[in-house]
């Protein structure tokens, strides 16, 4: 122990000299990636209760002078046309949202442990076709998908989208949800079915709520897909009732001029609920993303 | 508690057949241990007594009723896994409950079943832990725990003890073995290890490359292995097995080297090689029953020891003799040294001998 101790305080200097460039490189760029993701929020948030005046001023007010709630409470009255217009975008972006991340898992749960535990004819092949819409920028598909829509009469309904929104949020959630099953031991289910239940009641039972964090991290990855999508709203409904906030948001403040605090109020309490959602939930996205990764 | 049968049991995986022609009899209140390398289908026959695979062929019997198409829950049994599979969200209160969760008794006798194992396996002040919270001796008496709570008619046991330290090891294979004297329990016991299998089963199965090799008590094996791979399995180090070439010279039966030596059978030994369809003979012989002399005797066979490993209490020299190796275990108070000339004795009483094509034992009548 004597000689440990005697080493170890220049042993420590001098690894700490190696360290520092590194260590000062490292947090200048996390101070600049910082930086790079919150200033715009802050912009956000600062002119979001600046006045319609302050908010056009050059050059801008860095401190709103008079802050102002104002547009908070035009957004959220329900008396007024614009909050009337705000709530039910709102409304919408959450059925069509919530609809989404329901059914996804609802196929992804049941999809992803069979392609963890079965083996079947073209496993492989379905496993690795399921990634094959993620080849292709989205956009491509916008015109088939809408003619398929119209086809089956499915336009200017809140139902295009979650079709849509599944076929991009799917493959990911089916993926991740497999690292998952693949990591718990067939082991446990054997034994639960030895000890009386069924091949069903051994995944609702023992499976399902061990793979908790996976489907959480699957519901928030589709819920923040759908919340956020714009261009195939925007494509799919024409109808004002029924526009998510995506795309709502900017068409409704396109027409009303341009009123900055009030867009800027909208669009701050449009990323509310999927902030909160990822605050709250995080650790187990985390978990779900480094599943697998390293030997329990 | 019941008998367990394995009738012409076939498993096959494709093309490949991990389960051959297996039958096999459990009695009621046997303690079994199905013994062999990996991959030699061990755990593929107990997975499908257990129901967990489905046989391709054959029957299988759980007391007087043919089970092949009941589910696991059905047949009756309990298993312990190599990894204990203890349900990680449960407690140990709950892990124990489950199968009697599963049954649907009422809740007081679920919870005196439950106390009643924890009692026994002595760890009543675990019950509220986490599995992750207990070291791997608890785990694993936790696993035994939900084995025996709901009192099935059979115990399977996949290499329960291979997840755990050699010194916990040899401590619970006495205690596995006690609980199956006090319950009088059926128990397939799957190991790898023959010395658990020797030390604990009152018969065992030895198999390899799916096929049935050798069923018989421990000593039986032991004195008597069927073939050369029983042979060479079972025991520790393992039996020397030298090729030699039988001829008839002076009315009897000798055994030659191609390195020049010669071994004289006894009358027994030479009747047995006498009846075999083959000149290629492989010479079998346990450590313990080889003599090592420092100075040739006659019937004696000279080699050069190659390495000597003492232990403390035995001193294994190892030589080789026709091309094979050959283990012997002499006193400590014997200095033998590498490269050392020596000369060793065979007992002809306990040797054994194998035809060297079909591998089987030859036989005296």
């Amino acid at each position: 122990m004597s000689t440990v101790s005697e080493t170890t305080p220049r042993g420590r200097t001098a690894r700490r000299v190696r360290i520092d460039g590194w260590r000062w490189g490292g947090r200048a760029f996390l101070v600049f990636m910082l930086l790079y993701t919150a200033l715009p929020m802050i912009w956000m948030l600062l002119t979001s209760i600046k006045s319609g005046f302050a908010a056009m001023q050059f050059p801008p007010q860095w401190w709103p002078d008079q802050p102002t709630l104002d547009s908070y409470q035009k957004l959220l009255d329900p008396q007024n046309s614009v909050g009337q217009d705000f709530l039910r975008f709102f409304w919408n972006s959450l059925i069509v949202s919530t609809a989404t991340t329901i059914l996804s898992v609802i196929v992804a749960v049941p999809a992803a442990y069979a392609f963890s535990r079965f083996t079947f004819p073209g496993r492989n092949f379905l496993f690795f076709a399921v990634l094959l819409r993620n080849m292709f920028p989205a956009v491509i598909f916008l015109v088939p998908l809408f003619i398929l829509m119209r086809a089956i009469g499915l336009v200017n309904t809140h139902g295009s989208l979650v079709l849509t929104y599944l076929t991009f949020g799917l493959p990911l959630a089916i993926w991740l949800l497999k690292g998952f099953y693949d990591n718990i031991p067939v082991q446990l289910e054997q034994a639960a079915r030895i000890d009386g239940a069924t091949r069903f009641q051994a995944f609702v039972l023992i499976v399902m709520p061990l793979s908790a964090p996976g489907i959480i991290a699957t519901a928030i990855y589709s819920f923040i897909g759908a919340w956020n999508e714009y261009i195939y709203a925007y494509t799919f409904l024409s109808k004002n009732e029924q526009l998510t906030l995506p795309v709502g948001i900017q068409r409704f403040f396109s027409e009303n001029t341009t009123d900055f605090p009030g867009l800027m109020a909208a669009s701050f309490m449009m990323s509310v609920p999927v902030v909160v959602l990822f605050l709250l939930l995080q650790r187990y996205f985390v978990r779900a993303l480094t599943e697998g990764a390293v030997k329990h | 508690m019941a008998h367990v049968v394995l009738k012409d049991l076939v498993k096959t995986y494709g093309s490949f057949k991990a389960v051959n022609d297996v039958s096999l009899t459990i009695n009621d209140g046997e303690f079994v241990a199905l013994v062999g390398p990996s991959g030699c289908g061990k755990t593929t026959t107990l997975n499908l007594v257990a129901g967990l695979t489905s046989a391709t062929s054959g029957d299988i019997f759980i007391g007087e009723r043919v089970v092949n198409d009941l589910d696991p829950k059905d047949r009756d049994i309990a298993m312990v896994f190599q990894n204990y599979a203890l349900y990680p969200q449960k407690s140990v209160y709950m892990n124990l409950a489950f199968p009697l969760q599963m049954r649907k008794l009422p809740k007081d006798e679920i919870d005196r079943k439950v106390r009643e194992a924890a009692r026994v396996l002595d760890m009543t002040q675990l019950l509220e832990r986490k599995p992750r919270e207990l070291s791997g001796g608890q785990q694993q008496r936790v696993a035994l725990g939900r084995a025996l709570v709901r009192d099935p008619a059979v115990f399977l046991m996949d290499e329960p003890l291979s997840n755990l330290d050699a010194k916990l090891r040899v401590q619970m294979r006495s205690e596995i073995k006690r609980f199956h004297q006090d319950l009088k329990a059926t128990i397939i016991y799957v190991t790898h290890d023959q010395l658990e299998a020797v030390t604990m089963a009152d018969r065992m199965a030895v198999m390899n490359g799916g096929y049935l090799q050798q069923y018989d008590s421990p000593a039986q094996v032991f004195a008597h292995p069927a073939n050369m791979f029983v042979a060479s399995f079972v025991g520790s180090p393992a039996m020397s097995l030298i090729p030699l070439e039988a001829s008839t010279a002076n009315g009897g039966e000798v055994l030659t080297s191609a390195e020049g030596w010669s071994l004289a059978l006894s009358p027994r030994n030479a009747q047995k090689v006498a009846r075999a369809t083959t000149r290629k003979v492989v010479l079998g012989a346990r450590h313990s029953t080889i003599k090592l002399h420092k100075s040739a005797i006659a019937g004696a066979i000279p080699a050069k020891a190659y390495t000597v490993e003492p232990t403390g209490d035995v001193t294994f020299v190892q030589a080789f003799l026709s091309g094979a190796i050959v283990n012997i275990s002499v006193s400590p108070n014997i200095t033998v040294v590498p490269d050392e000339q020596i000369w060793l004795e065979f007992d002809q009483e306990r040797i054994h001998l194998f035809d060297s094509e079909t591998q089987m034992a030859l036989e005296a009548n």
